[in-house]
């Protein structure tokens, strides 16, 4: 190989692409000119460089974000479904759907009292179609892959590890959309029926639900809506959400261990 | 939050920030970058249904900021882009931190060169260098052969090293750091 060689074929050697004997070729050709390693690597030093201020610069791609899921969001629900599988689930279970709905609407116009935060109604929502229906949705219960869901919506490893210390088990979780905020939505098994928990890093949204209590030492808020319990707790890092179609009393044993967990 | 939006939220929505860092460089200022990124999301979620899954998202993403990019028109770089890229950098060497000098104005003199390339070059440094994309992968972002890939990269590198200054090109070198910023400041 020569000089010329060398200089043609460097973009693919910097970028780690050049088939074995090529490369052994470029090597070899590089221990016997001074000339072309100094090159190639004032050449690498740049990249380096280069890589490292781009890298360094502040991009906060935050807003961008946002804007896109409210417009994927209204567009979702305008658009009808795309799958046949998809399709199916919602033909099968559109009156269930409307009339939970409709469930929804009412429960939440006629709490009594406060202005119930919309996002008891997003999980109650999610609770029914996604546990009690089961419609179809990629749930992960790999705990690596759990734990990556976990990290994205700013809940601690040690959370989830917390709350698996008792007689929950974790079977499975997904990322899902309350409010227009992203939670992580587990769901824990105490051997007789599946319970939802949404946990997701504190933030400034709005938590308001129609009644309270203390529970562990936490101000407990919850919402009756369409058949789902719902009750919501902060701690200092985290929200944390459980709802479920079952009696209260199996809420209410679910939260008081999260509440003592986290 | 459909199946649908939950594979395109853990698949595409992950490589925002990687998009508005190329975007940035490439637009003619801050919000059409970010209008950029967003019609680049938009026009994936569209087309989710065609994308292979287990293949590179990454390259599907950066071709489709590139097509929309250019279904645009290229419109003139402004310098309010690199203003206020540079501004952060600028700020602090205006504080008068000698220690922190040479590094921010190396820096600056880098993001500056940068943005002095053409078009053309500036994509291959942002895409190769910057993003990590191998000659295969831009091509297929770019829609061009490898062999024209290769040849603009190995370009773009040599202009970029053209527009630094001689002093800046050797903080490379680092007992020259000082004197660069000496000569940048003066």
């Amino acid at each position: 190989m020569n000089c010329h060689e060398r200089a043609e074929l460097t973009p693919l050697y910097l970028s780690g692409e050049l088939e074995e004997e090529r490369a052994a070729a470029f090597g070899a050709h590089l221990k016997s000119c001074a000339e072309c390693i100094g090159e190639l690597q004032h050449q690498a030093r740049l990249d380096a460089r280069l890589h490292d201020v781009l890298l360094a610069e502040d991009v906060n791609a935050t807003k961008v974000d946002q804007r896109v899921r409210e417009m994927i969001a209204s567009r979702a629900a305008s658009q009808p479904a795309y799958r046949d599988e998809s399709r199916r689930w919602i033909l099968a279970t559109a009156g269930i759907a409307a009339a939970f709905a409709l469930l929804v609407l009412a429960g939440h116009r006629f709490l009594l009292g406060k202005q119930v935060a919309q996002v008891y109604a997003d999980a109650a929502r999610d609770d029914q179609m996604e546990v009690v229906q089961l419609q179809p949705r990629h749930w992960y219960s790999d705990p690596a892959q759990i734990s990556v869901l976990a990290q994205k919506v700013g809940v601690p490893q040690s959370a989830l590890q917390a709350l698996q210390r008792g007689p929950y088990r974790l079977e499975r979780a997904k990322i899902c959309f309350l409010d227009k905020h992203l939670f992580l939505h587990v769901v824990f098994s105490d051997g007789q029926r599946d319970l939802s928990m949404f946990l997701r890093q504190r933030d400034a949204m709005s938590v308001q639900g129609s009644a309270d209590e203390m529970m562990n030492g936490k101000l407990v808020q919850t919402a009756d809506i369409g058949g789902e319990h719902v009750a919501l707790f902060e701690t200092p890092q985290l929200i944390v959400m459980v709802a479920t179609t079952q009696s209260s009393d199996a809420a209410s044993h679910l939260v008081a261990f999260a509440a003592s967990k986290l | 939050m459909t199946e649908r939006q939950e594979e395109f939220e853990l698949t595409a929505m992950p490589h925002s920030r990687s998009l508005l860092r190329v975007a940035r460089r490439i637009a003619s200022d801050p919000a059409a970058a970010e209008d950029l990124v967003q019609e680049t999301l938009l026009r994936a979620w569209r087309n989710f249904d065609r994308f292979e899954k287990g293949t590179n998202v990454r390259a599907w993403l950066f071709r489709i900021l590139f097509n929309a990019f250019y279904a645009q028109g290229r419109k003139a770089r402004s310098s309010p882009l690199v203003a206020s890229i540079e501004e952060g950098r600028l700020e602090a060497m205006s504080r008068g931190d000698a220690r922190a000098q040479p590094p921010i104005v190396e820096a600056a003199a880098v993001s500056h060169a940068l943005q002095q390339l053409s078009d053309d070059h500036r994509a291959v440094l942002l895409l190769g260098v910057v993003e990590g994309f191998t000659c295969r992968e831009m091509a297929e972002i770019l829609s061009l052969p490898i062999g024209t890939v290769m040849s603009r990269i190995s370009r773009a590198r040599q202009a970029l090293r053209e527009r630094l200054s001689p002093a800046c090109s050797d903080v490379l070198h680092p007992r020259a750091d000082v004197e660069c910023a000496e000569r940048e400041v003066s």
